[in-house]
């Protein structure tokens, strides 16, 4: 399926920060999505991805913004509608970098439908899902994850419902990797990032972030007592500046039982939840039976209808 | 009794749904065929699966249009019906599309059980005028059908009908085999054969009129195939790598054909879990430089109407195919019109038009996809293909298509620009923004985005970008107005009245205009095939008759245009009113296009 003008991957020198830049964010100052693009850019830094080789996707929606701000090649698509989108580059083009860029409203709400499948099809990319819990382009309105009781314009009464939950959503989807990180640790983002990378699959990581603007409360970024990092070899490292601050757990990252237990907690922690490597991908399934199936004639593509 | 020679002649088969009366079809076309005669067929559906036998709905059937000449449409009234109870008769006759003369042939089966339907059923015929004949199947059959659980009963009546078009036994009975597969269960094959010896044997024994087609080989390579079907390997051969769709009715069988055929050629089927996600992932596939296209019907249109106006500002190519049924809403899954063109040119907010390709028949089907793959590479705009359920379900036999096997779009022949009544596009056609390079290309990058841009994918709400794209979209579709040349013209040049029509309805249109000339009716034709832009000489040829007036599969009546005519009035300022214009769900007959040009004239 591959494209038959496809330009070769060159270019020798290293990838900079300058080459990444594509233009200033427009997002409100301590947006929380800033931390979540530096660590996005640091981690192809780190991992010297070539920009050319790398593709951004996303939604609509304040976060759906960041394909725009990173210079690569990336498509801001149109409102819950990234997975659809990048499982057709994952299809047509496995030879790229796949990163998908989601906030609450658009992967909980209008996109609900394409989370469901493109973590059952758990084809490869890496899913970061910004969740500043608020409709925040539209202008302060309550989102499936807002949480109860915090009024906004659509609720001034305050939100009607219990938030739904993303980690239990995505465990209970059935998701081969659930993480979860924040905007303002950027080395646990980073780490977590670079572990769902080089996940064999679709790779959900779940966001905490800001909404200075709407919802400046939300989280409480000055202390770390209110969550946990989650540890183990096969796990992300807890944050090292943070680590002796706060509470850290072991959970082995194959034990779905206890990851539910911590998804579903009123309790934040971050770090892996869950990782199943053996998970059928469907892009695979597709690329095989493509190579798998006996090659035919194009030039005797009517031959089965001649009388 | 006799056998009437005839030129054309209709028939129809009609049964309850899930007794083999598509197969039963498929066997008579094959063998019709062999025999060196013209069919058209168009199957009639039920919108169900398995509706109760014996009720209206469960009316499953066939019309076959046997002909001496190259049939191009499914033709005006039936001369015999053969119906396996009167519920089925009852329902088809309702519909009005037979002839004066035609021989109805009611199988008695369920009399005992209801003499009153089956009165009342009679009785109208005879009121109508029409010869039916009630008919026992032979007991040794019956026995046979009730051991086979009613199956079967679909061969019995094809000896019917066989006996009746003067069909060669063994030429059927081969057919039969093919039908079957070698891998049936021969003792049941077995039984099948005689039920079609002993229903040819009941006919024989009823002294029925016979009908009786010359046969008139065609000469070259032929090939027997479905609107679908062509349609979808027409996309193999214009090299598309990803059908990307969702389930619905009537565009479904294009996506089977692929899922089984595609792997072979390099590419694959994804079934997406929405039609906006089918959408979605086509648009994926092209962006990173792959062919794709997706496909749908009736409210799958609706869903996607994002994702085409997404696709448009994007500049991203990409193809729509679509099937249409009858609308709005659910409306008839299994029945055609032609009322998406609206939707389809102006569908999705915003400003935006695309490039409308109708099909008219199966070959179009086949060369559709590399049109469609050619203006959208071209111009980085969204290219419908307009098909509908008639086109997609009716089989025929045509001259065998050449095969193309196109890599890239530079390599489409001429005869298929020709075909589609337009030329090369120029060279120089501008985007809105410059940057249009596929991924993996180094220090191309960019990004697309629904968001209004400048000339450097810079978001931007600047008055001026934003006029200055709309005038840059819109010149990508001034490009292909300024190279469509002269549409398909039938009949005189310059005539008292000229009919109009598009896609499907170009067989019936062809046909009146013949019987119009014949009878000296001074009426033209004229058939679009690409709808949307429409030809800049249109004006100057409507100027050259008197009066013009459409036929559509879509409604239209005294206060509201049916949808071409909204079309051609708006965009040439002449007087153009439907002539015919009906949303009954039935093809366009030739017959009842030629008294309508009587009225008109």
């Amino acid at each position: 399926m591959t494209p038959q003008d496809q330009s070769p991957a060159a270019a020798n020198t290293p990838v900079t920060m300058k080459d990444l830049f594509a233009e200033n964010p427009r997002w409100c100052a301590g947006c929380g999505d800033f931390g979540i693009l530096a660590s996005v850019k640091r981690f192809l830094i780190d991992r010297q991805l070539r920009p050319e080789m790398t593709m951004n996707i996303s939604g609509i929606g304040c976060s759906s913004r960041a394909p725009n701000y990173i210079n690569t090649y990336g498509a801001h698509s149109i409102h819950g509608r990234a997975i659809p989108v990048a499982l057709g580059i994952a299809l047509s083009r496995p030879d790229l970098h796949l990163f998908v860029h989601s906030g609450d409203g658009d992967s909980m709400s209008i996109g609900g439908n394409h989370l469901l499948h493109g973590i059952n099809k758990n084809f490869k990319c890496v899913f970061l899902m910004y969740d500043n819990e608020i409709y925040a382009l539209t202008k302060n309105q309550t989102s499936p994850t807002t949480r109860k009781d915090h009024p906004t314009h659509t609720q001034p009464q305050g939100s009607f419902l219990n938030p739904i939950n993303p980690l239990t959503v995505a465990l209970g989807l059935g998701a081969s990797f659930v993480a979860s990180s924040a905007d303002w640790i950027p080395d646990h983002l980073t780490n977590t990032i670079k572990t769902a990378f080089d996940h064999p699959g679709f790779a959900f990581i779940h966001i905490s972030q800001r909404c200075t603007h709407f919802d400046p409360a939300n989280f409480d970024v000055k202390t770390s007592e209110w969550f946990s990092f989650l540890k183990h070899a096969n796990g992300i490292e807890p944050d090292k500046r943070l680590a002796a601050k706060t509470e850290i757990v072991d959970h082995d990252p194959s034990d779905m039982t206890t990851a539910f237990k911590f998804a579903a907690s009123d309790r934040r922690y971050y770090g892996l939840f869950y990782q199943n490597k053996n998970k059928p991908r469907y892009d695979s399934v597709l690329h095989n039976m493509i190579t798998n199936a006996p090659k035919k004639d194009r030039t005797k593509i009517l031959e089965p209808y001649n009388i | 009794m006799s056998i009437e020679k005839c030129s054309v002649t209709r028939f129809e088969l009609l049964m309850d749904a899930g007794f083999g009366a598509q197969k039963a079809g498929d066997i008579l076309l094959a063998a019709f065929v062999a025999m060196g005669e013209y069919v058209y067929v168009e199957p009639l559906i039920p919108a169900e699966i398995s509706p109760p036998a014996r009720t209206p709905p469960a009316l499953s059937g066939i019309i076959i249009r046997l002909a001496d000449f190259d049939v191009t449409n499914i033709g005006n009234d039936t001369d015999l019906i053969l119906a396996s109870h009167e519920v089925v008769l009852n329902r088809r006759l309702e519909d009005k599309e037979y002839n004066k003369k035609c021989t109805i042939l009611l199988d008695a089966g369920h009399r005992e059980s209801n003499p009153d339907s089956y009165d009342a059923v009679i009785q109208h015929c005879t009121n109508e005028g029409l010869t039916i004949t009630l008919f026992d199947i032979d007991p040794p059959s019956r026995a046979i059908i009730a051991d086979l659980s009613g199956k079967g009963l679909n061969l019995y009546y094809l000896g019917m009908l066989s006996y009746i078009y003067g069909m060669d036994e063994e030429i059927v009975k081969n057919e039969i085999e093919n039908t079957f597969g070698k891998k049936f269960n021969p003792e049941v094959k077995a039984k099948n054969i005689v039920l079609y010896h002993n229903g040819y044997q009941l006919a024989k024994s009823m002294n029925l009129l016979r009908y009786k087609v010359e046969a008139n080989p065609r000469q070259g390579e032929k090939i027997l195939i479905d609107g679908n079907t062509s349609l979808a390997m027409g996309i193999i051969d214009a090299g598309f790598k990803l059908f990307s769709g969702y389930p619905i009715t009537p565009a479904s069988s294009v996506m089977h054909t692929l899922a089984k055929e595609l792997p072979s050629y390099g590419g694959c089927v994804h079934q997406a879990e929405d039609e906006i996600a089918a959408i979605g992932t086509a648009i994926g596939s092209y962006l990173g430089g792959v062919p794709s296209i997706t496909a749908t019907s009736g409210p799958g249109l609706s869903l996607k109407q994002e994702f085409i106006g997404y696709a448009q500002m994007a500049e991203i190519p990409l193809v729509v195919l679509d099937v249409q049924r009858g609308g709005p809403s659910t409306g008839m899954p299994t029945k055609t019109e032609q009322s998406d063109l609206p939707a389809v040119i102006f569908g999705s907010h915003g400003d935006y038009t695309k490039v409308v390709i109708s099909v008219s028949n199966v070959i179009d089907c086949f060369y559709a996809p590399h049109m469609a793959r050619y203006l959208t590479e071209k111009l980085r705009v969204p290219v419908f293909i307009l098909s509908d359920f008639q086109t997609a379900n009716s089989y025929k036999v045509i001259t065998k298509p050449k095969v193309v096997v196109m890599n890239a779009v530079e390599e489409i022949p001429d005869f298929i620009l020709a075909r589609f009544h337009i030329k090369h596009l120029t060279t120089n056609i501008e985007m809105v923004r410059k940057r249009v390079s596929i991924p993996g290309t180094p220090g191309e990058m960019h990004r697309v985005t629904g968001l209004t841009t400048d000339a450097q994918g810079k978001i931007t709400t600047s008055s001026v970008s934003s006029q200055n794209s709309h005038t840059v979209r819109n010149e990508k579709i001034h490009h292909v107005r300024r190279a469509l040349t002269s549409p398909e013209i039938f009949g005189p040049e310059t005539n008292d009245l000229l009919v109009i029509g598009w896609g499907s309805t170009r067989g019936a249109l062809e046909e009146a205009v013949i019987n119009a000339q014949k009878e000296g009716v001074k009426a033209s034709g004229l058939h679009l095939r690409i709808v949307y832009p429409l030809p800049l000489v249109l004006k100057e040829i409507f100027a050259k008759y008197k009066k013009l007036m459409t036929v559509e599969v879509a409604y239209g009546d005294q206060l509201k245009p049916s949808p071409l005519a909204l079309l051609l009035r708006s965009e040439t300022l002449t007087d153009i009113r439907p002539m015919l214009s009906e949303a009954t769900g039935r093809p366009i007959r030739p017959k009842i296009i030629l008294e309508r040009m009587k009225e008109a004239l």
